[in-house]
């Protein structure tokens, strides 16, 4: 953390570090610092420059928490006050559940944390509630039958695939050998990145859209280039596209990546949008219909885009 | 004084007495306050903010004999510290784990509480589920079963939460309604409101509706529709695997019919597929596709 922290962030790492070093009758500073993602400095600053000095009325010796650091190990008396970790709020716990549902509902190969995973699970029903269990369900992204379990194991084992996948842009079914190098999922999708042979680059597939696949016996020689995140992050060369929208579009600004927001006059949206496919905005724009207007588009693309998209639609009508 | 020092002494003080304290007696045991009234008020208050944002519980109650009532505060040592849960050492290291596999908003504090982390791990996550305070409230309400209150749409529902799922992007609340003495679902991210805690649910909780089962356009209050599409060939696997239908990628264009309540969100799905599917019946939704088309050709 490079950041200065705020007075309540260190409060809530203090009283979280207290029980720690009075339930062991002390422990090494690195260790808390570690633990607690208290930078060394910081934590040494707290104890000895400001601990030091709390306590209650009327502020003598005796009423006082008592720090000592020797040879880098912290000790803390009495602190009764703070010598047992203050509760989980709800609002916590409900987090905490719904990361740990969420990778429990994929099971994402995860033999070894299952386990204390469920016991974990179980135990923050405490806190939320005896309903808690099947309060939240998690789907990371919706995929055809058969196909997450595959290319998991094809990733693991490091074997190339061979997919059936429509491209969603150009509305086109292909048929492509790829080498798998990773799996993950983002607002609701799986996605998988792959070098891809036909295109001869690395590429990021949408696992819904693989329309099947089969697993061979040659093995994946390559790498990912960046992480899966990063891969999915645009590269900043996109078009871009500026929308104002009305008020009951205004979703748009949370299910796609913006690159900037802000509010007109009048509180009408506007953002701006990177152009994911020349196909996507097409169908977002002929969605939002007049709700939704372009203020401004990169080259090559047009704003004349919607109309022509409009048109094209309506000669199957005609 | 170091504000940390001040917050650190105030939650010492609210927790040694056994009486509730007033603003000006916390002020004048504690010390670091500013000198006007004005000022301590402000600084006060953000303190008081800043105890509740970790959870600490901090009573407000009347001062004994004060007449008028004056606000008077105290943390109870057993509201402090609250259910205790014992995590042991693998279990708090799945936790770990499963909050770097998927990072959800604000699992530190709470990991911190628990007794922070073992090891940092080198790992990189698999998805990320977005979330908010609204959530939060709803997910604890449908653990305690307690019903809760928001505006939806800018109208006013009471419901109890009975699941929260997250699918297709999208958070779904599955509740009893009250008004409507029926199962709904909500998207969670339409509720313009806070939450607000109602008293405790009174209806037995059944199988919530599961959302993933659910398309857009089968969301609705009034009678289904059926709507007849066709699709082109090549479009017709993932249109079918998109409504829940195997169709096959052979032959030509594919007819198939939907149960439409939903008419705007039909329309935003049959557009996905752009000039590739075609809505041929009832007239009356063929008008409306047509007329929609014409204002932005």
């Amino acid at each position: 953390m490079n950041k200065q922290m705020t007075a309540a962030e260190r409060l809530s790492r203090l009283l979280a570090v207290i029980p720690y070093v009075v339930e062991r009758r002390g422990a090494p500073i690195d260790e808390i610092a570690t633990r607690f993602d208290y930078p060394r400095e910081q934590l040494v600053a707290d104890l000895t420059g400001v601990l030091f000095f709390v306590g209650v009325h009327p502020f003598t010796p005796d009423s006082l928490i008592e720090v000592d650091i020797t040879d880098d190990e912290v000790q803390i008396s009495y602190a009764d006050w703070f010598s047992r970790p203050l509760r989980l709020t709800s609002s916590e716990a409900a987090r905490l559940l719904t990361a740990a549902s969420s990778v429990l509902s994929e099971g994402y190969g995860l033999t070894k944390a299952t386990n204390p995973l469920v016991r974990a699970l179980t135990k923050l029903r405490l806190t939320l509630g005896d309903a808690a269990e099947e309060a939240v369900a998690v789907q990371l992204g919706s995929t055809p039958q058969n196909t997450l379990a595959p290319l998991q194991s094809a990733l693991v084992h490091k074997q190339q695939l061979e997919i059936d996948y429509y491209t969603f842009g150009r509305h086109r079914l292909s048929k492509r050998t790829v080498e798998p190098l990773n799996l993950f999922s983002d607002n609701g999708n799986w996605y998988l990145q792959a070098w891809c042979t036909l295109a001869e680059g690395e590429r990021i597939f949408r696992v819904d859209r693989i329309h099947s696949l089969r697993v061979t016996n040659n093995a994946v020689t390559r790498q990912a280039s960046s992480t899966a995140r990063a891969a999915l992050t645009t590269k900043g060369n996109e078009p871009k596209v500026v929308l104002r929208l009305q008020r009951d579009c205004e979703w748009v600004a949370q299910h796609y990546q913006t690159e900037s927001t802000s509010r007109a006059d009048d509180g009408a949206l506007i953002v701006e949008l990177v152009v994911l496919s020349e196909g996507w905005l097409e169908h977002l724009l002929l969605q939002l219909g007049g709700r939704a207007e372009v203020l401004h588009i990169d080259e090559p693309l047009s704003a004349s885009l919607v109309s022509q998209a409009a048109k094209r639609v309506l000669t199957r009508y005609c | 004084m170091d504000k940390l020092e001040r917050l650190l002494n105030l939650t010492a003080a609210l927790l040694d007495t056994d009486r509730v304290l007033s603003a000006e007696e916390l002020r004048q045991r504690i010390g670091g306050y500013p000198k006007t009234q004005a000022a301590f008020r402000r600084t006060f208050e953000r303190d008081k903010d800043d105890l509740r944002s970790l959870g600490i519980p901090l009573r407000v109650l009347p001062v004994a004999g004060s007449d008028p009532p004056i606000d008077g505060y105290r943390i109870l040592r057993s509201e402090y510290i609250g259910q205790e849960i014992h995590f042991e050492p693998d279990e708090l290291a799945a936790l770990h784990l499963a909050a770097r596999l998927i990072p959800v908003d604000g699992t530190q504090t709470g990991l911190l509480k628990l007794g922070g982390t073992t090891e940092s791990l080198e790992i990189q996550e698999i998805g990320q589920v977005p979330f908010n305070d609204n959530l939060a409230a709803l997910i604890a309400a449908a653990g305690e079963r307690s019903a809760v209150a928001f505006l939806y749409r800018d109208a006013r529902r009471e419901v109890e939460p009975w699941q929260l799922s997250f699918v297709r992007g999208h958070w779904y609340l599955a509740a009893w309604d009250r008004q409507q003495q029926d199962q709904r679902l909500f998207r969670v991210d339409r509720i313009n409101s806070k939450i607000e805690k109602l008293d405790a649910a009174t209806e037995p909780r059944t199988t919530p509706t599961n959302p993933a089962q659910l398309r857009s356009w089968e969301l609705g209050d009034g009678e289904p529709v059926d709507v007849k599409v066709v699709v082109d060939s090549e479009q017709a696997v993932y249109f079918g695997y998109l409504i829940g239908q195997k169709i096959s990628a052979e032959g030509s264009a594919t007819e198939i019919t939907l149960k439409v309540r939903n008419f705007e969100a039909f329309r935003s799905f049959i557009l996905t597929f752009l000039e590739h599917a075609e809505v041929l019946e009832p007239q009356s939704v063929r008008d409306d596709m047509v007329q929609w088309l014409k204002e932005l050709a």
